[in-house]
Order: C-alpha cells, then sequence, then structure tokens
C-alpha cells in the first residue's frame, strides 16, 4: 500500500517551543485518526500538511508533492475542515460554497452545481439560502464538511468533526466518512478527542503527545495485546469459577468481579471452560479475545509524553 | 429537503487558471459593498460634479464657436462650479482671458481649461465623497474575516496571502476608480466629442494619462491605509472610527503647525494632513504649469504610507495562521 503522507525527521519550532519533534511518518490510504492531548502538536501537524507554515527542519511527500513545495497544487487535492467556527461573513451557505469551489479554480456556474451537490449530500437542506451567521452549531459543523469537500479531494482532513453534532448527526456524519473512503478511495485524518469516533471509523491510529508520535499503525495492531489472552465473563459466582477453572488446569491470569482473564486463545480451553459451566448455578456471559482500549492506550501516551518533558 | 440528491460524485472537468484566484476574493467584496445602500447613494453623488463639468466642456465649446449666450453662462457658472487654485486662477477672468487666447491658439487653450476642470473633479469634489466612501467600504473587509476566521477557509485553498491582500485591494480600488477614474475618462471623451473636430486629440493626448496616474496616486495608499486599519483590529466600527480620525485630526495637527509658524507653510509637516498630501499631488500631476510642488516629496510620502501599510497588512494576515 502507497503511503499517502510520508515525514522524515520533521521538526517545526515556534522560537524555543518545539511543536514537533522528530517526526517520522508513513500514513497510507484509508481513515486514519490523529489523537492527542492539547498541545501535541495536532494543529502544527495540519498546518505543515496543508503548507501553511515552513517546517523547520525535516521533509517529506504528501500525495506525491514534496512538502514545502507546490502548495498551490496540493491545496487543490487536499479538503479542510477547521475545528474553529469559521465563515465567510454575509454569505449563505451556498454562496460560501460557491466561494470555495471557484478558489479551487471551478468554473462559475459549475461551483454552482457542485455546491449544491454536496451540500445535498451533506444534509443540508433549504437552511443552504441562508446567511451562515445565523445558523447553529450543527448546521455549521456540516457546512464546513461541505466546503471541505466541495472540490473533490485525494485526502480530507477533519479537525473535530462530530463536536456539536447531535448523536443522530454524529452517526451520520460518521457514514459519510465511510462512504467517502470506502466508496470513492477519499483519504481521510481525522483529528478528534472522541475516542469511540476513531474505533468506528479509523483503519489506522496515530497518536501525537508532546511533539512526539507516541503510538502508531493499523487499529488492529495497535490494539493487539502483546500476549494472547481472553476474557470470560460470567453471571453469577466469579470466585467459584476461578476454582473451578484452576482445578482444571487453565491459566487463569487475573479476575476482575465476574470477569476471568485468560492466559492463551479461546480455543485452546473452551473444553475446560464449558466443563465448569456446566455445574448448576454458573452461566457464560461471554467470551471475548483481549484488546488494548484506545482509551488506555491514549492515557498510556499522554502519560509518557508527560514523562519525556519532566 | 434537498434540492437534488445525487449523493456523493467525483468531480471532472476543467479547472481555470489559479492566477485569478484574486478575482474571486473581490467580485464577493464588491458584491457585498454594493448591498449597502449609503454606498450607492454616495455614488449617485460622486457623479454629479462631473455630470456638470461636462457642462462646462459643452458651454466652453459653444463659446469657442461663437455663442454668446453660451459665453455669459460659462462665464456665470465658471466661478461656482471651478477651483480657483487652478491654472485658469481667478476664474472669471482667468476664462475670459482663456477665451481670448483659444482665438490664437485653441489647442493649447482647451488643454488649460480641460486639465483646470479635471484638476477641480480630483480635489475640489471627489475627496468629499471618497474620504466616507473608503470608510464605509473598507473597515470590514478583514476585520470580519479576522472575527469569523474566515482565514482558514481561504488559505486552506489555493489562494496566497498575496492573491488575498490584492483581492481585498481590488474591491476598494474597484469603487475609488469608479468616482475618480472613470468619470474624469468620461469628461475627457465628452470633450473630445463635443469638440469641433478629433484633431484635439493630439493636443490633449497626455491628459488621459494623467487621469490614469493621479486615480492611481490616490487610490493606491488610500486603499491599503483603510485595508491595513481594518487588519488592526476585529470591529469593522473602529477601523472606521482610525479612519476618519486619521483624516480629521491630520488636518487639524497640520494647520496648527502651520498656524504655529512651527514649520514653513511649505514644509513637509502640512503632509501631516492627508487631504493637503493628495491635493498637492493630484495637482502636480494634472497641472504640471503650477510647478511650486515637490513631486518626489510627494510621492515618497505616498510611497511610504502604501509600503508601512501593505507590510503590516501581510504580517496581520500571516499572523492567525503562524499561531
Amino acid at each position: 500500500m502507497t503511503a499517502m503522507i510520508q515525514l522524515r525527521s520533521l521538526s517545526m519550532n515556534y522560537g524555543n517551543f518545539c511543536a514537533l519533534n522528530d517526526i517520522n511518518l508513513d500514513i497510507p490510504s484509508g481513515v486514519t485518526g490523529l489523537l492527542g492531548p492539547n498541545g501535541a502538536g495536532k494543529s502544527t501537524l495540519i498546518k505543515v500538511l496543508l503548507g501553511l507554515i515552513r517546517v523547520s527542519s525535516g521533509n517529506g511527500k504528501i500525495l506525491g508533492h514534496p512538502l514545502g513545495s507546490m502548495a498551490k497544487e496540493l491545496r487543490m487535492q487536499i479538503g479542510y475542515m477547521p475545528e474553529d467556527d469559521c465563515f465567510i461573513h454575509g454569505l449563505t451557505g451556498i454562496e460560501s460554497m460557491q466561494m470555495a469551489a471557484r478558489l479551487t479554480s471551478m468554473g462559475r456556474i459549475e461551483s454552482l452545481r457542485r455546491g449544491h451537490e454536496i451540500l445535498d449530500f451533506c444534509g443540508v437542506r433549504q437552511e443552504r439560502y441562508r446567511p451562515v451567521q445565523t445558523y447553529s452549531t450543527g448546521m455549521r459543523q456540516k457546512l464546513r464538511f461541505a466546503l471541505a469537500l466541495v472540490h473533490d479531494p485525494k485526502l480530507l482532513i477533519l479537525d473535530e468533526p462530530t463536536t456539536g453534532l447531535d448523536p443522530e448527526e454524529r452517526e451520520a456524519m460518521l457514514n459519510r466518512v465511510r462512504v467517502l473512503s470506502h466508496d470513492f478511495s477519499i483519504s481521510v485524518l481525522l483529528c478528534t478527542h472522541i475516542l469511540p469516533d476513531v474505533q468506528a471509523v479509523c483503519e489506522h491510529v496515530l497518536i501525537l503527545s508532546a511533539g512526539r508520535v507516541r503510538i502508531h499503525g493499523s487499529m488492529e495492531d495497535v490494539c493487539r495485546v502483546p500476549s494472547p489472552q481472553f476474557q470470560v465473563h460470567v453471571a453469577t459466582d466469579g470466585v467459584g469459577f476461578e476454582r473451578s477453572l484452576t482445578e482444571l488446569q487453565v491459566p487463569v491470569t487475573g479476575r476482575k468481579d465476574n470477569v476471568l482473564t485468560i492466559s492463551g486463545f479461546p480455543a485452546e480451553y473452551g473444553d475446560q471452560i464449558w466443563q465448569a459451566a456446566n455445574t448448576p448455578g454458573q452461566f457464560v456471559r461471554s467470551i471475548t479475545p483481549s484488546a488494548n482500549s484506545l482509551e488506555k492506550l491514549f492515557l498510556e501516551a499522554v502519560r509518557e509524553g508527560q514523562h519525556g518533558n519532566s | 429537503m434537498g434540492i437534488h440528491n445525487l449523493g456523493y460524485r467525483h468531480w471532472q472537468g476543467d479547472r481555470t487558471s489559479s492566477a485569478f484566484h484574486w478575482l474571486v476574493v473581490a467580485e464577493n467584496g464588491i458584491r457585498r459593498a454594493w448591498g449597502s445602500s449609503w454606498l450607492r447613494r454616495m455614488l449617485f453623488f460622486a457623479w454629479l460634479p462631473s455630470i456638470s463639468m461636462g457642462f462646462l466642456i459643452f458651454l466652453y465649446e459653444q463659446s469657442e464657436s461663437g455663442s454668446p449666450a453660451s459665453r455669459a453662462t460659462l462665464l456665470q457658472l465658471s466661478p461656482l462650479l471651478m477651483d480657483s487654485d487652478t491654472d485658469i486662477r481667478n476664474t472669471r477672468s482667468g476664462v475670459l482671458d482663456l477665451l481670448t487666447k483659444s482665438r490664437e491658439s485653441p489647442g493649447e487653450a482647451r488643454h488649460t481649461f480641460w486639465s483646470s476642470l479635471l484638476l477641480t473633479l480630483f480635489r475640489r469634489s471627489q475627496p468629499f465623497i471618497l474620504i466616507p466612501m473608503i470608510g464605509i467600504i473598507a473597515p470590514p473587509l478583514i476585520s470580519q474575516d479576522i472575527r469569523s476566521r474566515a482565514f482558514l477557509i481561504y488559505f486552506s485553498r489555493p489562494l496566497s496571502r498575496t492573491q488575498y491582500v490584492v483581492g481585498k485591494l481590488a474591491t476598494v480600488l474597484f469603487y475609488v476608480f469608479l468616482i475618480t477614474l472613470l468619470p474624469a475618462l468620461l469628461l475627457f471623451c465628452t470633450g473630445v466629442l463635443l469638440s469641433p473636430d478629433l484633431s484635439v486629440l493630439s493636443s490633449t493626448l497626455d491628459l488621459p494619462l494623467r487621469i490614469f496616474a493621479a486615480s492611481v496616486v490616490i487610490a493606491l495608499p488610500t486603499a491599503s491605509l483603510a485595508l491595513m486599519l481594518s487588519s488592526l483590529t476585529v470591529e469593522s466600527r473602529f477601523a472606521a472610527f482610525a479612519w476618519f480620525s486619521l483624516w480629521i485630526f491630520g488636518a487639524f495637527t497640520a494647520s496648527l503647525i502651520t498656524n504655529a509658524q512651527w514649520g514653513a507653510p511649505d514644509s513637509g509637516l502640512r503632509y501631516l494632513s492627508l487631504f493637503e498630501l493628495f491635493s498637492d499631488v493630484t495637482a502636480t500631476i494634472l497641472d504640471p504649469d503650477l510647478g511650486d510642488r515637490e513631486i518626489v516629496e510627494q510621492l515618497s510620502v505616498l510611497t511610504v504610507i502604501t509600503g508601512v501599510s501593505m507590510a503590516v497588512l501581510i504580517r496581520r494576515i500571516s499572523a492567525p495562521l503562524q499561531a
């Protein structure tokens, strides 16, 4: 798989403050979640990708274009949805779309047609004829998403796209991201603090902390635990079930209430587990392979960043 | 309800050149400014002086062809409508002398009359519309973009900061030229059409160039200055206040200094008044016979105003992206 973004030894300093420190990355196409605490360097990384700021050192390629050169050509292929509430004062939704499209070299009529088409896709209805400053937070969010998409980008950078949306709209927004990625091969860099959003749509994850890459890889690899483990959730007496399993030579490594952690694969100990369950009053609720939760990984990365700083 | 929901589709079409993206910014600014009814009223009033000047040209040409009624009307109207600080000086006797002179040298007399009319237009009528008009157009142009963080929309697209500034500048220049360059050129064309034959072109051919130069020299520094003020605040009313204050307090300070004789009346200190500065520089450009003006000094001051304004403007626009 070719890397959509390649960064090598990239550093970015604001005076004495190091916002990005020796970043080496290969982000493949697909949906990538960009996570990190406040001040981790996410916004700086986005500005570097958009060619809005020059890096202090290092190099890289974005969509095949060398970093720092051909910024205009690059921005023609990148759609950016900022986190900040931003709009062009005095314009209606459709006028904003038309203007954004024309700034990417679309013709006047074509930009109007395309603007309407993308607003339809993004669920902006008749309110498109109202001035943007009268929009609600959710509507502005959808408009910003539409503005990022109007010129048919190859890479979409979404900064907190679901913030301020109600649960239904949030789900719709994530569905749009899925559709764009799977059906139209548009790569997405999803920058968010909402970890379930990342788990719901992302194939890859990148965690930044204190300007460094802490975790980077496919979601599957990142969340996989070092040695195989699985968990058995029982309905009633966890202590009794643990005792039964231990008697049957099953390596139980831990218990929290009614959840037992067992070292190995579920298939290895299936017979013993069902034998233990064949006791009056014992019910197995679920057997699930263990995985690192994204939240746990995120907190570990933040802690690592804090230790690195101190 | 959606308009015509077709779902997402890839876009395939021809893209235009990105070199003209500034035009999109300018077009948006011009359209938004046009929404102001005050601006439309000002434009209407800005054209009235040039219509009256056109009438004076008509009377002048009629007088030349021997119409006594036109001659009498011209002599009566000229002192009312024309600037006394022109080549014709004391206008009534000046016009009389000019009409006498026109028998011997019609081309030279016509040139003197037309350039005096243009100078009147540029110095005595248009500034009174130009200053409030820019005070309406320019202040919201950048301050509103800063307040609504529109830079993130503009600069995440293939639009450079220079193109953005050029687009905003073009918005102001469009309206400034609409009340300076355009009426003056139309006045010139009116004169050519009313004159006996097209040979007048040979004796007045420098005038369109002078009109253009005077318009640019007025428009560029004022537009840059107004946009710089707009970029310094998120409240457009503060920018408007600063704009009017610069003109009023500048004129007040310059007159105070001149009256208190801290500097000679013709010293550079009088250029603290932007009004004086623009008045002098247009006089130098449109009527070179008023040769006591220092064009180098005037242009240097205007270049400094434009340069500093542009530098501050670019810095202010870049700041939100660097943060």
